[in-house]
């Protein structure tokens, strides 16, 4: 084949392509996902893989996405994270006499919303003390847009200390005597201490109820940190220190019970996909050709034994032996195992049809002309035969891309897939572990979902619209 | 090769296929099956040493003597399991005893019920309730629609059919499924997110409306997620015959237009509709491991989930034999059908032959 004629019938191909819009369409997503695919550590962070069955500490667990807002009737407080660069170092070590020193931070939070962050987590600060037995002193102090000021936190600070305010005892304590003032006796008489979230406390108006039914006082909240060292050994670095106000709602898809990104799931996982669905329709489609090809090439004897073969593996129920297969790996089973189980089950029956199609071309006259030119069998099969099948096997392979899909999510979903990959039908498998559908999260059940049905769409799309063009024997309305 | 010698053909191969896959399964759990055994009887030592006070006597008098007693009762046991015949041997014995449907006992009952041809037999009826009822909801809608669109094809039904149909395949069933638990169960809590019946069970009438009940939220899933495939092959096969002479005569004849679709086309798309209703109805006994373990729905396919969660290895190679020999019967019965119904196919297996 010549270049001109390569171009020329490509040229032909798009002609005919362009007026199928499903084909288009198709076309449009799958571009869509391989930019996905290739962008996802550029899209979310490049080390989700490896942190995504760590324990993400940072973020809220089970939290709805942010946008829910817009359809929620209460402002929920999003994420909010806070580096060394949003917070204002005041006093950096003043000398105070006698080798104590004194540090003060000061950062603000604008609250907008009806609804308060979980918890206010403070991490990082790296503090180097000389002698273990002489700590330093924190203090955290929230200076309130009504005026009042609350000393919420004044403890010991130690090395690799995280301070959680909606947890720790201590602010808890501070918070809830501080907002007792304002309480009616009725109402004090009534309250369990324990059951208080004091995060709503403490971004509430002080007036009676603050306790039993707090109302969101809006407004910018002043917090300051004071350090007070003892030893002139001290030392203290700010450098690394994170202020995280823990949100109601949560990036753009939300967490999961273990406070992961599904955003970043659902991004990593169309990798997965992607990966998993081309290369099981490519090998099985090109393994189902050859084995077609050959046994209707061969013959006699030789393509009886294949043809059993070929009813034996086609009358193997595929799901359940995936399944024993697949658990007597014992959740061991890698991308590459379960790869080659789909294709060992995939190439059945396009191994049927490539037959039938080829006992046709076989008996077509060039054919018997090259036989009879002396041509040798795997001129004949690769240079007369495969050409003739290679617009069924592609308009196939897109076709067999949503089957393999579907199959390696409910695999996955029955938690026998890669348990080291960010598959979707994991992340389906994990919501129902966590029994999401019980507790509503459907920011956790219904995106994974839609990814593997756009996926599978995409492809169902291309393989009918190819299907149309390079097929036109076959061609239908 | 006349019909019957044909029909004996297909017959002994369907037999050859289902005895090589029982052969190949055996192969693959007579070796589990010996690791689970070995401890198992390892265990059973452990406890008589622990519980019995003549053997703790030995063990302070006679370490020597225990273990030589700890050896002879691991031999007796192995003999008594039948553990010391070669590997082989007990393959074939394997493959013999599930041939003849003796697939032996589970060790935890599972449906009030330990003998395993006793636990499937109660395990088909519920899954034929809710697959086949739902199959043959699938394939009248389906039939229906794919015939419509057929007639009007390039209509606007026509495409919005085949755009449905191209959606709908493309979702995981199990994932709808759970989906609409989500909305109908817990949001809206209309109907039961799951099982066959409340606990305890109702009885007399109310034990019926109760299954009902549960049955609306997985027929709808599998009847929404799976007939617009249906309606799309019927559509693509109708179409193609539609196309043909015959109906070009019947029509120039003036045969009114019912009867030329439901009475000739119809008719000479009738194999290929044959031959997926036979494998859906088969299919259907199946069950969809994935859709019932969703609904936790207590048929054929929940059981091979839990069998393999629970390594019950008599009870895995009892549904995989029922699943297999099924979907041989499948395949039989529909080339018989087809045998019948297009005379070409016994001369081109005569011919293959």
């Amino acid at each position: 084949m010549r270049w001109v004629d390569v171009k020329d019938s490509l040229a032909n191909f798009w002609f005919e392509f362009r007026r199928q819009k499903g084909g288009l369409l198709g076309i449009a997503l799958l571009a869509l996902l391989v930019f996905v695919a290739i962008a996802a550590p550029f899209i979310t962070s490049p080390d989700i893989p490896q942190k995504w069955k760590l324990p993400w500490e940072d973020t809220p667990k089970a939290v709805p996405p942010v946008w829910y807002n817009w359809f929620a009737g209460k402002q929920l407080a999003p994420h909010k994270e806070y580096t060394f660069n949003d917070i204002k170092l005041l006093v950096n070590g003043e000398d105070l006499g006698g080798g104590m020193r004194y540090y003060k931070l000061e950062f603000t939070y604008d609250f907008k919303y009806d609804v308060p962050p979980t918890n206010i987590i403070i991490k990082g600060i790296n503090v180097k003390l000389q002698d273990i037995n002489t700590k330093a002193n924190i203090i955290i102090t929230v200076h309130r847009p009504d005026g009042k000021s609350i000393e919420v936190y004044s403890g010991d600070l130690i090395e690799g200390m995280v301070i959680q305010l909606a947890y720790d005892d201590i602010s808890r304590n501070n918070i809830i005597s501080w907002a007792s003032q304002f309480e009616s006796q009725k109402d004090l008489a009534s309250i369990v201490p324990s059951t208080i979230d004091v995060m709503k406390v403490l971004f509430a108006k002080a007036q009676p109820g603050i306790l039993v039914n707090p109302q969101p006082l809006k407004g910018t909240y002043k917090f300051d940190i004071e350090i007070y060292t003892f030893n002139p050994g001290d030392k203290v670095d700010f450098n690394h220190m994170k202020v995280i106000f823990t949100g109601r709602t949560y990036g753009y898809m939300g967490t999961d019970t273990m406070g992961r990104d599904i955003w970043a799931g659902l991004v990593w996982g169309t990798r997965i996909s992607l990966i998993i669905g081309i290369s099981v329709a490519v090998l099985s489609v090109f393994i189902g050709v050859l084995y077609g090809v050959a046994s209707a090439y061969f013959g006699g004897w030789t393509d009886e034994m294949m043809m059993r073969f070929q009813e034996f593996m086609a009358s193997i129920p595929t799901l359940p032996i995936l399944i024993l297969l697949a658990s007597s790996f014992h959740g061991h089973v890698t991308l590459g195992i379960i790869v080659l189980l789909l294709v060992i089950f995939g190439w059945v029956g396009i191994a049927r049809v490539s037959r039938s199609m080829a006992l046709q071309i076989k008996e077509q006259t060039y054919v018997e002309a090259a036989i009879a030119l002396g041509a040798g069998s795997g001129r004949i099969v690769f240079k007369h035969i495969m050409p003739q099948l290679l617009p069924y096997a592609f308009a196939q392979i897109a076709l067999s891309v949503p089957g393999a899909i579907l199959t390696e999510a409910g695999l996955s979903y029955l938690g026998l897939g890669d348990p080291t990959a960010v598959t979707w039908g994991q992340m389906l498998h994990d919501a129902q572990a966590a029994s999401a559908t019980i507790n509503g999260y459907w920011w956790w059940v219904i995106p994974p979902g839609l990814a593997i049905a756009l996926v599978s769409l995409t492809f169902v799309l291309l393989g009918t619209a190819l299907d149309r063009v390079l097929n036109p024997r076959l061609r239908r309305l | 090769m006349g019909y019957g010698k044909y029909l004996a053909y297909r017959l002994s191969n369907a037999l050859l296929v289902l005895l090589i896959v029982t052969f190949v399964v055996s192969i693959l759990f007579t070796k589990v099956a010996d690791e689970q055994l070995r401890s198992s009887i390892q265990e059973q030592i452990n406890l008589r040493v622990r519980t019995d006070p003549n053997l703790q006597k030995l063990a302070k008098s006679d370490p020597q003597a225990l273990e030589e007693w700890k050896e002879r009762e691991y031999k007796r046991l192995l003999h008594a399991y039948g553990l010391d015949k070669p590997y082989w041997q007990r393959v074939i014995e394997r493959t013999k005893d599930t041939m003849l449907l003796r697939f032996g006992d589970v060790r935890s009952a599972i449906f009030g019920e330990t003998n395993v041809r006793k636990i499937i037999a109660i395990a088909i009826p519920r899954t034929v309730l809710l697959f086949t009822t739902s199959s043959l909801i699938v394939m009248f809608l389906g039939l229906a629609l794919g015939i419509k669109a057929a007639q009007k094809a390039g209509g606007l039904f026509d495409r919005a059919l085949s755009v449905f149909a191209m959606v709908t395949t493309s979702i995981p069933m199990w994932w709808f499924g759970m989906i609409l638990i989500l909305i109908f169960s817990f949001k809206l809590n209309l109907l039961p997110s799951g099982g066959m019946t409340s606990i305890p069970p109702k009885t007399g009438f109310a034990y019926y409306i109760d299954v009902l009940k549960h049955m609306i939220l997985p027929l709808t899933t599998i009847v929404f997620v799976s007939f617009g495939g249906w309606a799309w092959v019927t559509r693509n096969l109708m179409i193609g015959t539609l196309q043909e002479d015959f109906i070009m005569a019947a029509r120039a004849k003036g045969v009114p237009e019912n009867r030329v679709i439901y009475g000739h086309a119809l008719r000479a798309t009738a194999p290929p509709i044959i031959t997926m209703t036979i494998f859906t109805l088969l299919g259907s006994l199946n069950g969809a491991i994935l859709t019932e373990s969703v609904f936790n729905w207590p048929g054929m396919g929940r059981l091979y989930w839990v069998a393999i969660q629970q390594m019950e290895l008599n009870l895995i190679m009892g549904l995989t034999y029922i699943s297999v020999a099924l979907y041989l019967i499948g395949v039989l019965l529909a080339d018989l059908a087809y045998g019948y119904l297009d005379p070409r196919v016994k001369v081109g297996v005569s011919q293959q032959v």
